[in-house]
């Protein structure tokens, strides 16, 4: 596990604000923060929701009168999702906070601040996103495409995406790293590794 | 006892299983040095390889590669000032003020010292108190095999995430997961939706891969593109003086025993560990106050502590089949992916396999000194390899290991939504670790439910009339529910505090 010693330069360069400024920041924050547990619950709760119709659905053929069968164990894991997706959702704890909190303070602060657009977020975070699709792409495709073709084109992106922009690096890493493993684990350790669109070239 | 010890020797001493356990502590050193690779990701990478092994090989390789990467995470704490992973976070404060001071050295040989020492111990203990242990929870029913297991998932709950409703969320979401596939009893095919890849269920390595892996790939690959490397400090002398090692020898013994009692709870790990030891340690210590300032016994007892925690660990593991954290749970997956199940009847039924793996313990932790001090420096030039080349590379790796378990395309599949679903959950503060000990022990803990309903003719009161299962169900709540019940009432006296000091 890694921890973040340096403070992101994006914080530091932040202009200061002032005391409230920081205060309505803190609030807005825990407000987005608590709405979106309250999701989670909602998403825990409808996947709680399909899991037990799913238990429910399970044929009663399989189940023999006097035994616990094959539904019982899964309706307690049920039930027990549901119930802690709805503390979630009802977050007591937060309700008694703003309970507490006396009337005058809060009622302005509490407006969120704008948040930013999906488009300026995907803009800001392009990075993080290509990454997972490169990720996933891989992923799904390795099979088809073959381990050598997706490896080498899997490499190139994403150190390409970690800030290598020299290209005779990053092809000749892609290209050192692919076969050595490649050789290591289908030749060395025996492991089937699907050549796909290599297949009629190499065999 | 010491004729089992001594067969165990003859097998941890032949040629291959030697070289195994040198591999496995270099691996494990490199590991630990390397930030964002944690050791269990990289013993679920693993698991694939140890399939064609003997048992006992297979396991010598994950214990060796899990010790190495407690010694290795201290390395990078006191001469880079970055934990290679969590357990070592706390040997940053007095490791990299004493590098800093010029005392890289005595700091990096404290560390390896003070590991040996406790890590001997533990498998010292370990050697003394399995089979008796073992021999106890043979009296153990189907009833109370279930409240141990609930006890486990509600210890590591309670004591890895920071809200222990997530924590239920994920452990329950674990026992989910395991759900899925044919019902070994009945039959039944459940929640496969019509699809055959899923009716032999979901392989706890593919979730972890996914979870662990993947999802630290990302994390760190974003770091990269956010963040500096820090620099780092050669150390000189690698060598300490007597009175170094005087000073520090009762800090050593106290973290040994602290870290080892907590570690021997489920949940607690290495990482709590450290952080209970080195808070008495400052509470029992003369001069407390030099603490946290480049003394140097705050790195003798952070890294005694872990160590002995890892060996501690592997109490509840072999001997009731129950392990303590991440790393433990993927090898307790690795043991009965070998047809091996740990718990009671282990020693019994593998005696010849836990001796060499006791005794391979022992041989590890001297390979592991003899090793890592004098190179010392070669492993602090690892952290030199950039985060951009080697990222890539694990996710290479990572993916083979999926491959490799069954050839499918669904596995693949399932371990991309693992890795999305993790990197949410460790964004979000959910703990994984409950997640997959909740899907390595799910098909366990419901057949010992069924087993228990089946004796009780569907009662589920059997539970609480027997006065084992019943102590080990009223622990597992006081787990659950006391850390939160301590917080309010700090909550409540500092608020008082606050009012009174108002007034």
């Amino acid at each position: 596990m890694r921890v973040l010693l340096s403070v992101p330069a994006s914080r530091q360069r932040s202009p200061r604000r002032r005391d409230g400024d920081v205060r309505v920041t803190l609030v807005s924050a825990s407000v987005k923060s608590s709405t979106r547990t309250r999701l989670e619950g909602l998403a825990i709760l409808l996947v709680a929701g399909g899991y037990l119709w799913e238990a429910h659905n399970v044929p009663d053929l399989f189940q023999m009168p006097g035994v616990p069968g094959p539904t019982t164990f899964p309706y307690l894991l049920g039930i027990v999702f549901a119930v802690a997706g709805l503390w979630l959702l009802a977050s007591p704890a937060d309700l008694l906070a703003r309970r507490r909190q006396p009337a005058t303070e809060g009622r302005a602060e509490e407006r969120p601040t704008p948040s930013k657009s999906f488009g300026a977020r995907l803009a800001a975070e392009w990075h993080f996103y290509t990454m997972w699709a490169v990720v996933v792409g891989y992923l799904a495709f390795m099979p088809f495409v073959g381990f050598p073709v997706a490896t080498f084109v899997l490499l190139v992106v994403f150190t390409f995406l970690l800030g290598e922009e020299r290209w005779w690096v990053v092809l000749g890493l892609a290209l050192v790293v692919t076969t050595v493993i490649h050789l290591g684990f289908a030749k060395g350790l025996n492991v089937r590794l699907p050549l796909g669109v290599l297949e009629s070239l190499l065999k | 006892m010491f004729e089992h010890l001594l067969n165990g020797f003859a097998v941890a001493l032949q040629p291959m299983n030697l070289l195994i356990a040198l591999v496995g502590c270099l691996v494990g050193t490199l590991i630990g040095v390397l930030p964002g690779l944690g050791p269990t990701a990289t013993l679920a990478m693993l698991i694939p390889l140890v399939f064609s092994m003997p048992p006992a090989t297979a396991m010598i390789l994950l214990t060796s590669v899990y010790y190495g990467s407690m010694y290795g995470g201290s390395t990078t704490s006191i001469l880079v000032n970055i934990p290679g992973e969590s357990a070592s976070v706390i040997t940053c404060k007095d490791g990299n003020q004493m590098a800093r001071q010029g005392r890289a050295g005595p700091a990096l040989a404290i560390a390896a010292i003070g590991s040996f020492i406790a890590g001997t111990f533990a498998v010292l203990v370990l050697t003394l108190v399995g089979a008796p242990v073992a021999g106890y929870a043979l009296n153990f029913g189907p009833p109370e095999f279930f409240a141990l297991m609930v006890f486990g998932l509600c210890t590591v709950a309670s004591l890895t995430g920071s809200d222990v409703v997530k924590s239920v969320l994920t452990t329950c979401f674990g026992l989910m997961i395991a759900t899925v596939g044919i019902d070994l009893v009945s039959g039944a095919p459940r929640f496969t939706f019509g699809n055959p890849f899923l009716q032999d269920g979901i392989d706890f390595v593919v979730v972890a891969i996914g979870m662990f892996a993947f999802t630290e790939v990302i994390v760190t690959a974003i770091e990269v593109r956010e963040g500096t490397r820090a620099e780092v400090i050669k150390a000189e002398r690698i060598w300490l003086t007597w009175e170094e090692f005087k000073y520090s020898l009762a800090s050593i013994c106290r973290g040994t025993v602290f870290g080892f009692i907590v570690g021997m709870l489920p949940g607690a790990g290495a990482t709590l560990s450290t952080f209970i030891a080195y808070n008495l340690e400052k509470r029992i210590c003369k001069n407390p106050e030099r603490l946290g300032t480049g003394d140097i016994r705050g790195v003798a007892n952070p890294e005694s502590a872990n160590n002995a925690a890892s060996g501690a660990s592997l109490v509840p593991l072999l001997t009731l089949g129950i392990p303590g954290g991440g790393a433990t749970a993927v090898m307790l997956g690795a043991l009965m992916m070998l047809d091996i199940t740990p718990g009671p009847l282990l020693f019994e039924k593998h005696g010849a396999m836990v001796w060499a793996l006791i005794a391979s313990m022992y041989v590890g932790n001297t390979l592991l000194l003899i090793l890592n001090w004098p190179l010392v420096n070669v492993f602090a030039r690892v952290m030199s390899v950039p985060a951009k080349y080697l990222m890539p590379i694990v996710l290479v790796i990572s993916t083979i290991g999926v491959w490799s378990l069954s050839y499918s395309s669904v596995d693949l599949l399932l371990a991309a939504g693992a890795g999305i679903i993790g990197y949410y959950l460790r964004r979000n503060k959910y703990p994984i670790e409950p997640l997959i000990l909740g899907l390595i022990l799910g098909s366990r803990m419901e057949q010992a439910y069924r087993q228990a309903l089946i004796i009780s003719k569907g009662s589920n009161l059997i539970f609480f009339t027997k006065p084992i299962s019943l102590a080990l169900l009223l622990g597992a709540v006081l787990f659950l529910f006391l850390p939160t019940l301590l917080a309010k009432a700090k909550q409540f006296q500092a608020a008082r505090a606050v009012s009174e000091g108002a007034a």
